[in-house]
């Protein structure tokens, strides 16, 4: 296990900065939550960091190294926001999730291994294994987006980034994902660099949270100090904001 | 598997619409001509007779003869396979061609993929025809010259096609993912790409092997095509048009054969388009009564609902046994089965529920706004005294237009794009309180100054996409203030939003209500807002109320247990960190298979027997609230049972879940 | 009760982004910089291929022309003239050099200057096609905002199910073939009208009419698809709930963008009816481009078809770069997409 780093990381499109000079460290074995509003660069930091973009200046690094983008191992992972769209709709579930095996790995070598190591993982998420064979359209949500997780936990990575993985849910299933990630995390010691834009689920899974307006970082620290004694004005604007905060 | 069958039933309803099957009758027939045509017919087709040249139709020779006395039917027929190869032969260059240079871009990527698409788009501007006259001059005339024409003519179009439908699913999340998990480009165009646009790739390769045929026709009719000896429809057509005054049907011949040949591709592939495109809901034409309001009389609705107490004086919205019904394929859904409620003047009432169970089309119904294919009825439905279930009048529009004022979900589609702001907020006074245009423009200044968007004059001449979202929200919000609304009916009016942006929205709703005493119904899946917001709450599953609550008794006083469980399982700013959030297992009734007995008994801790037997009713209380549970506020079992140390009762749980749909 | 009166933070990035631009970053001059580049680029392309073209063709093209049995001296006579002899880079040049001075070259067979050539034809395939082009949306764009109303989710399928059927068969019948039909009947069966030439003003009627009724059919079906989907679109729910009259939202809210989508794909229609102009020409013996360049490409009179060409490429890209334009105008969120 490494610990995840941004340092000045800075991303562009055209003219507008969507990241700008964010520094960002996610320790070895803890959730980090980034929360903020939409447009706020929180999705492009994570794309950045999974090589969906390139940054413009700065250095995102696992353990010391740069992230790898090619090659069979990606020790960095991530987890979409819609599950309609983050699984192939032609491809069986059990066929998504082997293709994010490792291939260099002994212990997923051949057919029936692999078989095997699909079947762990979705008992992991707490799905049946005889149902590899299914296509996501048989899939609730919630169902799909613990897919979409065993899928990230294939690639046996180091450290998970998950964004907005609840946002597309009905309530009622959002609450059995966070469960889940908390499951994860306390079992498998996992990083997680867990964005939402729900400053209440963010407590509920992260131990220390980042506030992105902007482009920019502005408050990061332990979730119960910056959520109890916010520093920055802006976190203080958010908390205000948060529905059922209001006496009613 | 189940897409497989999905495939079979989507062919067969191709092949049962009269057009697919013409056109795969024709199809078959081309085919079997293709294959047979010159063995049967090669014979006669070349038999010269020249004591019988240019003749008419005549017994022996249906169509007549040509200059030579060959029969021009036999001709026609034999004709068909060169035809038929030469559109093939076009219609694979057209696609080897479009499918490189349009995969091209996505494969190379970065500057050198850009070059290509800039240039497809350059040469899909100029038209077919030119590209193959082009072609034809370079080639030279001819069959082959002829084939590489209309092929690369057609290529740019397919390259085009396959470009945006590569980019489609290259943009798609799980394009990402299997970028993130290490997969290559190669490998992820031939397994995820190309598999999920083979469809409309195949369906419009179709189309274009019928264009191919009919550009050919053209090419020979202008003398570029095929060369004598050697004939094909076009060619026919060629010499039979030379000779149109002596016998017509010389032409008429070769002409019906390529117009057939061509519509059976055309119609076959837009019907297979249709057919595998997104499914229409339609039924039965009887069923498609249009009138929300004729059938309301009609038929008593089924709903089970009890009354709320006899509707007092400052009721302004009376809603009794409301049903939505929608025509589909295999018969009628009913997304609100039988919903009664009342909204008193100044009153705040939230609508929550998960997504499907009928908040939105409850209040389009209240609204007279569902889309025209869906059919309303109520037992009653009245809004400040005027019955809406009443056909349309404009007494009744005015009355509406006016006192009703609507706030829907997503701001950025909700207005319309070419008209200016002001403008569209003008329109309501103009429609409705007979001002002038001037007059009326300056009130929707006022009214969006009124709803606090900046520099209102300036903005009243902008259009929608140069607002931000929270203040086109607040700008539709100002829309409703054009009249004098004593009802706001939000859908979801903050979903769309970020949470500071919602807090003034949902402000300047409360600031309303306050100031004129005008009713609210706000719709959310959010509970917390709801409860925050509103008097009272409607929790509605399956098109049903399942419990009417005041807003301040939703955390504690719920006695549904669906209620109970929506309510536990959002984390909010005091959760206890040390338990795991609640969850409701299961996923929620599709409208289409609503189960008899209490819809919600398939997730239900509760549930017993009669449950599953009997839907119960929504009995109101003595403190007014209602309840529509067998079990109403018995205790449910201990939600910390179902953590990860008990991964037996999660499993069960999931089993659940895991029941196949039917 | 708390007032926030405070601009909101969307407002404060939007009023600033409002007020930052300068002239040179209007939506309008980039979108017009943008527009012009590409009609330059495509122009570009375009009088290179038709350059191209004349060296494409496998062998040598005056020999090709002036058949197997002409002296040698006149074909090396005839390549010297044409400038074939030259380098490639510099026979470029002078093409390039003749276009900006209007000179197109000779033609092989009857050695007038190609410009008058084209400049006496050009007129009469505008007129067919400019008059063929208003004749079907003067059709179209009525029939299929109509018929867009009347088939209307939940109304008019059986409408629906004739009109698409209908309007598929009547588009796959070729331009030439509905000349053909219609030369026959009006023409031969019936002489009420001529069939060929361009004399008088009947002589129009059934060559416009040929050019226009398969494209009619095609762009009143995409009026009518664009109608239905426009009529599910969110805003005209919004103007639903402002109870407007329906004749209102049908013109005033659904037609406008119904016909900006549809105007998209109608230009590539418009484009290729001045390519149908070349069947429909021929048929009714007009005296326009149609009909030279055939006989050209079948006399390999290569200047001529080169020149021809060039023009009906010029004649399309006008015809999109105005229908982009138009497009801006209607729909002010087109400048700011990819123009
Ligand atoms: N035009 C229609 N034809 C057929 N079924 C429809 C139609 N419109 C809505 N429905 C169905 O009615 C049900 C209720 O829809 P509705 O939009 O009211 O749900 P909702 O509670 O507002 O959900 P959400 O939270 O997703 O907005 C859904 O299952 C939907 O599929
Ligand atoms: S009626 Fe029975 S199944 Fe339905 S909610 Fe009540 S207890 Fe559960
Ligand atoms: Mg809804």
């Amino acid at each position: 296990m490494s610990e995840l780093r941004f340092e000045d990381v800075t991303v562009r499109f055209g003219r507008t900065t969507a990241v700008d000079r964010v520094s960002l460290t996610v320790p070895v074995g803890t959730v980090v939550g980034l929360v903020g509003e939409s447009g706020s660069g929180k999705s492009t930091l994570a794309r950045a960091a999974v090589g969906l973009t390139e940054p413009e200046s700065g250095a995102i690094t696992l353990g010391g190294r740069p992230v790898p983008h090619r090659g069979a191992r990606r020790p960095l992972q991530m987890v979409f926001q819609d599950p309609y769209s983050s699984l192939d709709p032609r491809m069986s579930i059990g066929d998504s999730i082997a293709e994010a095996l490792p291939r260099d790995l002994d212990d997923v070598r051949g057919r029936r291994a692999r078989r095997d190591e699909v079947a762990r993982l979705l008992e992991l998420v707490h799905l049946d294994p005889h149902r590899a064979r299914d296509l996501p359209a048989r899939l609730s949500g919630g169902q799909r987006q613990r897919v979409a997780l065993a899928r990230a936990l294939a690639g046996r990575p180091e450290v998970v980034i998950a964004d907005e993985i609840t946002s597309a849910l009905d309530v009622s299933i959002q609450g059995a994902v966070l469960n889940l990630v908390r499951e994860l995390q306390a079992e498998l010691g996992l990083s997680m660099l867990f964005i939402s834009h729900n400053l209440a689920v963010v407590r509920y899974v992260a131990s220390r949270v980042a506030v992105m307006q902007g482009g920019r970082i502005v408050e990061e620290g332990p979730t119960a100090q910056v959520l109890g004694a916010p520093e920055h004005d802006y976190t203080r604007e958010l908390l205000a904001a948060a529905p059922g905060r209001k006496p009613s | 598997m189940a897409s497989d069958h999905g495939r079979a039933r989507r062919w067969r309803g191709v092949l049962t619409t009269p057009v697919g099957l013409t056109a795969a009758v024709l199809l078959v027939a081309v085919a079997v001509l293709t294959v047979l045509g010159p063995v049967l017919w090669g014979t006669s087709a070349d038999a010269v007779d020249t004591r019988d040249v240019l003749a008419t139709p005549s017994p022996e020779h249906w169509a007549g003869t040509d200059n030579l006395g060959r029969d021009i039917l036999a001709r026609t027929l034999v004709a068909t396979r060169l035809s038929m190869v030469l559109a093939v032969c076009a219609i694979t260059v057209a696609v080897a061609a479009g499918l490189l240079l349009g995969a091209a871009p996505y494969l190379l990527g970065g500057r050198a993929g850009r070059l290509v698409s800039a240039a497809v788009n350059v040469a899909v501007a100029f038209p077919g025809l030119l590209l193959a006259l082009f072609f034809a001059v370079v080639f030279g005339v001819g069959a082959t010259g002829a084939v590489m024409a209309v092929g690369l003519a057609g290529a740019p179009v397919f390259a085009r096609l396959t470009q945006t439908l590569v980019a489609q699913v290259a943009g798609r999340d799980y394009v990402s993912a299997a970028r993130v998990a290490g997969v290559g480009r190669l490998r992820i165009l031939l397994r995820h790409v190309l598999p999920n646009i083979a469809e409309p790739l195949v369906v419009n390769a179709t189309i274009g092997a019928g264009g191919a045929l009919l550009a050919f026709s053209g090419l020979s009719f202008l003398g570029l095509g095929v060369q004598s000896p050697a004939y094909d429809w076009g060619r026919l057509l060629y010499d039979g048009i030379s000779a149109i005054y002596v016998n017509p049907a010389a032409a008429l011949a070769p002409g019906l054969a390529v117009l057939l040949a061509g519509l059976a591709f055309n119609l076959f592939g837009e019907s297979v388009a249709k057919g595998f495109g997104v499914p229409v809901l339609v039924g039965a034409p009887e069923l498609r009564s249009r009138g929300r309001a004729a059938a309301a009389a009609a038929d008593a609705p089924t709903g089970t609902d009890g009354d709320p107490d006899e509707a007092a004086d400052d009721v302004v919205l009376e809603v009794r046994d409301l049903e939505v019904v929608f025509p589909t394929a295999t018969g009628t859904v009913r997304p609100v089965r039988g919903v009664s409620f009342d909204v008193r003047r100044g009153e705040a009432v939230g609508v929550v529920g998960e997504s499907g169970s009928g908040k939105s089309l409850t209040a389009l119904a209240v609204s007279r706004l569902v889309s025209e294919d869906g059919t309303v009825r109520a037992g009653r439905l009245r809004f400040l005294d005027q019955d809406l279930t009443a056909p349309d009048s404009p007494a009744l529009r005015r009355m509406l237009g006016t006192s009703l004022a609507m706030v829907f979900q997503d701001p950025m589609t909700s207005f319309n794009p070419t008209r200016r702001i002001g403008r569209q907020l003008a329109e309501v006074a103009t429609e409705h309180q007979g001002l002038g245009r001037a007059e009326a423009l300056g009130r929707a200044v006022d009214r969006l100054d009124s709803v606090r968007i900046p520099d209102a004059g300036r903005r009243a001449r902008q259009y929608p996409h140069e607002f931000s979202g929270g203040m086109r929200q607040r700008a539709m919000i100002g829309m409703g203030l054009m009249g004098t609304p004593s009802l706001v009916v939000a859908d979801e009016p903050t979903t769309a939003l970020d949470v500071t942006v919602q807090q003034q929205v949902l402000d300047l709703l409360a600031e309303i209500r306050a100031a004129d005493d005008v009713a609210l119904v706000l719709i959310s899946h959010d509970v917390t807002v709801v409860a925050e917001v509103c008097d009272r709450v409607l929790v509605m599953y399956a098109g049903r109320i399942v419990e009417d609550v005041s807003a301040a008794g939703l955390a504690t006083r719920a006695q549904h247990p669906y209620t109970r469980a929506l309510v536990a399982a959002v984390p909010h700013m005091d959760t206890d960190l040390d338990q795991p959030l609640a969850t409701i297992p299961g996923r929620p009734v599709d409208p289409a298979e609503v189960p008899a007995g209490c819809a919600y008994a398939a997730r239900c801790p509760l549930a017993d027997a009669r449950c599953r037997a009997e839907d119960p009713p929504l009995v109101a209380a003595v403190d007014g609230s209602r309840v529509a549970c067998w079990h109403a506020g018995e205790p449910l079992p201990d939600p910390v049972v179902r953590t990860a140390e008990d991964r037996t009762g999660l499993d069960a749980l999931d089993a659940d879940e895991l029941v196949e749909a039917p | 009760m708390t007032t926030t009166s405070t601009p909101t933070l969307a407002d404060a990035a939007s009023t600033s982004a409002a007020a930052a631009p300068r002239w040179w970053e209007q939506p309008w001059v980039l979108f017009a910089a943008r527009r012009a580049l590409r009609l330059l680029v495509s122009v570009w392309v375009l009088v290179t291929a038709s350059f191209a073209m004349i060296h494409l063709i496998p062998g040598d093209p005056v020999r090709g022309a002036l058949g197997p049995t002409a002296p040698a001296a006149l074909v090396e006579a005839r390549r010297t003239a044409l400038g074939l002899d030259d380098p490639l880079p510099v026979q470029y040049l002078h093409y390039l050099q003749g276009l900006f001075t209007g000179d197109l070259g000779t033609s092989l067979i009857s050695q007038l200057p190609v410009v008058d050539v084209v400049g006496q034809r050009l007129p009469a395939t505008l007129a067919l096609a400019v008059l063929a082009f208003l004749a079907s949306v003067a059709v179209a764009v009525p029939l299929g905002t109509l018929l867009g109303v009347l088939t209307r989710r939940g109304h008019g399928r059986r409408t629906e199910l004739a009109f698409t059927t209908t309007s598929i068969v009547v588009a796959t019948v070729p331009d030439f073939l509905i000349g053909v039909a219609l030369v026959y009947v009006f023409g031969v069966e019936l002489g009420w009208l001529p069939v060929a030439g361009n004399a008088s003003a009947e002589a129009y009627v059934l060559p416009v009419l040929s050019l226009s009724i398969g494209p009619a059919a095609i762009l009143a079906r995409i009026v009518r698809v664009e109608m239905v989907t426009v009529l599910e679109a969110d805003y005209i729910r919004t103007a639903r709930a402002k109870r407007l009259r329906a004749r209102r939202i049908h013109l005033r809210h659904a037609l406008p963008n119904a016909l900006t989508s549809a105007l998209t794909l109608g230009g590539l229609l418009l484009g290729s009816m001045v390519a149908g102009t070349v069947l429909v020409e021929n048929v009714f013996a007009w005296p326009g481009l149609g009909s030279t360049i055939v006989s050209s490409i079948l006399n390999k009179d290569y200047p001529v078809v080169q020149a021809i060409v060039l023009v009906y490429g010029l004649g399309v890209l006008l015809v999109n770069t105005a229908v982009d334009v138009s497009l801006a105008l209607l729909d002010p969120r087109s400048m700011i997409r990819e123009g």
